[in-house]
C-alpha cells in the first residue's frame, strides 16, 4: 500500500524580481514502511518536499495523497487532524516548546487529540523512557543537551502512534554518538514497529538505514537507488 | 493545561503581564471608585429629604378663589386609606413687637406635639401654653431670648423654645417665624387653615394617597393643590445619575488606555511567539486551539486586573467619600457592589475584546510561514 504519492508536484515561489522552482516536476510513491532518505545539494528542495508531505504547505501545482486521500480537498482542520494522527515530524532544530518540560511538551500532541491527563501522563512517560530520558522529564528544553532535545522531539513526534514520520536533518545539528542514538530510535521505529520513515539529509552516512535514496536535484528527482 | 500555557506565556514576559495588568486595573479602578462615590454623593443628598419625601402638601387653589382649607375636607384627608397622619396649619402675618423691634412676621398655628415632632429647640423646651417658640433667624434679629415677652397681634405672649435652625424645607419654613397654639392663634387672627402636611404611610403609597385626594376632594372643583415631597427625591436621582455617567464615561477612557495596552502587549506576543504556533499547529492544533490559548491570557491578565481592581476600587471609594463627604459609610450599600461588578465586568470585557485581534491574527497564520519564522 502506498501513504505518500507525489503527482506531477509543482513549488514555485514567485517574487517581483524572480521566480524559484523549488521543486519542478516531482513524482514519487512512498510504500507502507518503507525507509526512504532523500539527499541533495542545499537549496535542492528537500525541505520543501517535506513540508508538502506534511501538510504543512500546498504545492503549487499538482497533487498529494496522503493514505490515499488527495489533500488539496481537505479543509483546515481535517489537514491539522492528519498532522497530528498520522504523521510525526522531527526537525534539525527541535521546535520543542521551550515554556514547557520535556514531559509537557511530550504531551501536547496528545492534548491536541483530546486524550485524559492520567493517559497522556502515563504514555508521555513511557515514550520518554523509550528514548532514554527517564530522569530528564521535568526538564526545560534549554537545561538539555542538544542530542537529549531531539529526543523528546522524537518521542513527541511519536506520541498519537503516527504511520509517518518526517525526520528533516534530524541530526544535523548533532555529533557523532548523540546522531547515532537517534537514528537507532528511528530506525526502531521503522524495523520494530513498521512506521514509515521520511528522512532529509547530508550526510551519506546515513544512507545505510534507507531501503531507498532518493536525490534531489534543482528542484528535480535526480536518481533513485534501492538498497537491498 | 491551556491554561498552564498561558500563564507560563504570561510569566515569561513578567514586566509586560504587569504593566497590563496594572493599567486594566486602574481602568477598573477608576470606573467602580467614581461609580460608589457618584451613589455616596446622591445617597448622601437625598437622605436630607428621605425624612420629608413621603410628605405630600395640600395647599387651597388661589387661583379657583380658594383661601382656605375646608374643615371637612380636612377631616376627611385624614381618615383617608395610607395616610399615616396629617397635620393643618394655619398661617396670618401679623405684626410682632418686642422692646426694640417690630415687624410684621409669619405666625403659624401648631398642635404642641406636632411642633415636638418636627422640630428640635434649641433654648429652652416647647411650651404652647399661652407662650410661643420663635425660629432662630427671627429671635436673631428681633434678639429675642427664652422667657423674653413678646406681643403678637396686640396679646403678649413669652418665648418658650427657640428653635433649632432648619435649614431648607419645602413643606413649613419656621426660622422667620412664630409658633403658637390652635386656641391662642384664634384670639389674634381669624384667619382658616392655609396648609395640611399629609405623611403617607410610606414612600410607595404616595402616589395612592395623591390620587384619592384628588378623587375625593377635586372631584367637582379645583378645590386644592396637591405637591409631593417625593418629586424632589426623584428629580436629586435623576441629576446625580447623570452626573454619574458622566463621571464614569470620563473614567472609561481610562479603560480604553488599558484595553490598547493589552492589545499591543498581545500583539508583541504574538509576533514573538509566531514560531511556537507554528510548531503547535504542525503538531496537531486547530486554528481555534490558537485562538483559545490566546484568549486565555487576555482573559487571565483581564480577570487579574479586574479583581484586584475591584478590590482597590472599594479602598478608592473609601477615601474618596472620606475626603469629599466626610462620611466614608456611603460606601457600604448595595450599589456599590453593584459598580464592583460593573467595573469588573466591563474590565473583563475589554480585556478580552482587546485579546481578539491578536488572537485571530495568531490562529490565521500559515504553520509553515510560522515555522520558518526566527
Ligand atoms: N519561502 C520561500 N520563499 C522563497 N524561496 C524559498 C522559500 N522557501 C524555500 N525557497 C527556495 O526554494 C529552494 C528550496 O529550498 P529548500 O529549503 O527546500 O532547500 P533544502 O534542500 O531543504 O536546502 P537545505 O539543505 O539547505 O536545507 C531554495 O532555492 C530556497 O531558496
Ligand atoms: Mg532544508
Amino acid at each position: 500500500m502506498k501513504v505518500v504519492e507525489l503527482r506531477n508536484v509543482y513549488k514555485i515561489y514567485r517574487t517581483e524580481y524572480y521566480e524559484v522552482r523549488a521543486l519542478d516536476g516531482i513524482s514519487m510513491d512512498v510504500e507502507d514502511g518503507e525507509f526512504v532518505v532523500i539527499m541533495g545539494p542545499s537549496g535542492s528542495g528537500k525541505s520543501t518536499l517535506l513540508n508538502l508531505i506534511g501538510c504543512l504547505d500546498k504545492p503549487s501545482e499538482g497533487e498529494v495523497l496522503i493514505n490515499g486521500v488527495e489533500t488539496s480537498n481537505l479543509n483546515d482542520n481535517q489537514l491539522t487532524e492528519l498532522r497530528r494522527d498520522t504523521i510525526g515530524f522531527i526537525f534539525q532544530t527541535y521546535n520543542l516548546i521551550l515554556t514547557l518540560t520535556a514531559l509537557e511538551n511530550v504531551e501536547l500532541p496528545m492534548i491536541f487529540r483530546g486524550l485524559g491527563r492520567e493517559e497522556r501522563e502515563e504514555r508521555a512517560k513511557e515514550l520518554l523512557r523509550s528514548v532514554g530520558l527517564e530522569k530528564e522529564m521535568n526538564r526545560k528544553p534549554n537545561e538539555m543537551s542538544g542530542g537529549q532535545q531531539q529526543r523528546v522531539a522524537i518521542a513527541r513526534a511519536l506520541a498519537n502512534n503516527p504511520k509517518i514520520l518526517l525526520c528533516d536533518e534530524p541530526t544535523g545539528n548533532l555529533d557523532t554518538k548523540s546522531g547515532e542514538q537517534v537514528m537507532e530510535i528511528i530506525r526502531h521505529q521503522n524495523e520494530e514497529l513498521g512506521v514509515t520513515v521520511i528522512l532529509v539529509t547530508h550526510d551519506p552516512s546515513l544512507a545505510k538505514y534507507a531501503d531507498r535514496v532518493i536525490r534531489l536535484r534543482d528542484g528535480k528527482i535526480e536518481s533513485v537507488e534501492h538498497v537491498s | 493545561m491551556f491554561l498552564e500555557l498561558a500563564k507560563r506565556n504570561l510569566q515569561r514576559a513578567k514586566v509586560r503581564s504587569l504593566l497590563a495588568v496594572v493599567g486594566i486595573l486602574i481602568g477598573v479602578m477608576a470606573v467602580s471608585a467614581i461609580g460608589i462615590f457618584g451613589e455616596s454623593l446622591k445617597a448622601a443628598v437625598a437622605q436630607n429629604f428621605e425624612e420629608v419625601a413621603n410628605e405630600l402638601i395640600v395647599s387651597p387653589n388661589f387661583q379657583e378663589g380658594y383661601k382656605y382649607l375646608e374643615e371637612k375636607d380636612i377631616n376627611r384627608i385624614k381618615k383617608l386609606p395610607n395616610v399615616a397622619e396629617a397635620i393643618a396649619i394655619k398661617s396670618d402675618s401679623l405684626l410682632i413687637e418686642t422692646k426694640k423691634k417690630k415687624s410684621y412676621t409669619v405666625v403659624y398655628a401648631m398642635d404642641e406635639k406636632d411642633v415636638e415632632e418636627m422640630f428640635e429647640a434649641e433654648k429652652g423646651s416647647i411650651r404652647l401654653k399661652s407662650s410661643c417658640v420663635v425660629g432662630k433667624r427671627l429671635a436673631e434679629f428681633a434678639e429675642i431670648r427664652v422667657n423674653s415677652k413678646i406681643t403678637i397681634g396686640g396679646r403678649e405672649f413669652r418665648v418658650a423654645a427657640i428653635l433649632e435652625d432648619t435649614g431648607a424645607r419645602f413643606d413649613i419654613n419656621p426660622n422667620s417665624a412664630v409658633i403658637l397654639s390652635p386656641e391662642d392663634f384664634e384670639k389674634v387672627s381669624d384667619v382658616g387653615y392655609t396648609l395640611l402636611i399629609v405623611k403617607a404611610d410610606s414612600l410607595e403609597k404616595v402616589d395612592d394617597v395623591k390620587n384619592e385626594i384628588e378623587e375625593k376632594i377635586n372631584s367637582r372643583d379645583e378645590k386644592v393643590v396637591v405637591f409631593d415631597l417625593k418629586i424632589i427625591l426623584e428629580g436629586i436621582d435623576e441629576a446625580f445619575s447623570q452626573i454619574n455617567i458622566f463621571l464614569m464615561a470620563i473614567a472609561s477612557v481610562s479603560l480604553l488606555v488599558a484595553g490598547v495596552s493589552i492589545l499591543n502587549i498581545m500583539l508583541m506576543s504574538t509576533i514573538e511567539r509566531t514560531k511556537e504556533i507554528g510548531i503547535m499547529r504542525a503538531i496537531g492544533a486547530y486554528r481555534s486551539t490558537i485562538l483559545k490559548i490566546f484568549l486565555m491570557e487576555a482573559l487571565i491578565l483581564g480577570l487579574i486586573g479586574s479583581g484586584i481592581g475591584s478590590v482597590l476600587s472599594v479602598v478608592g471609594g473609601y477615601l474618596i467619600d472620606l475626603a469629599i463627604l466626610q462620611d466614608a459609610s456611603y460606601v457600604f450599600q448595595l450599589s456599590t457592589l453593584l459598580y464592583i461588578t460593573l467595573g469588573f465586568c466591563v474590565g473583563v470585557f475589554v480585556s478580552v475584546v482587546s485579546g481578539l485581534y491578536p488572537a485571530w491574527k495568531a490562529s490565521r497564520l500559515e504553520p509553515i510561514e510560522a515555522l520558518r519564522y526566527e
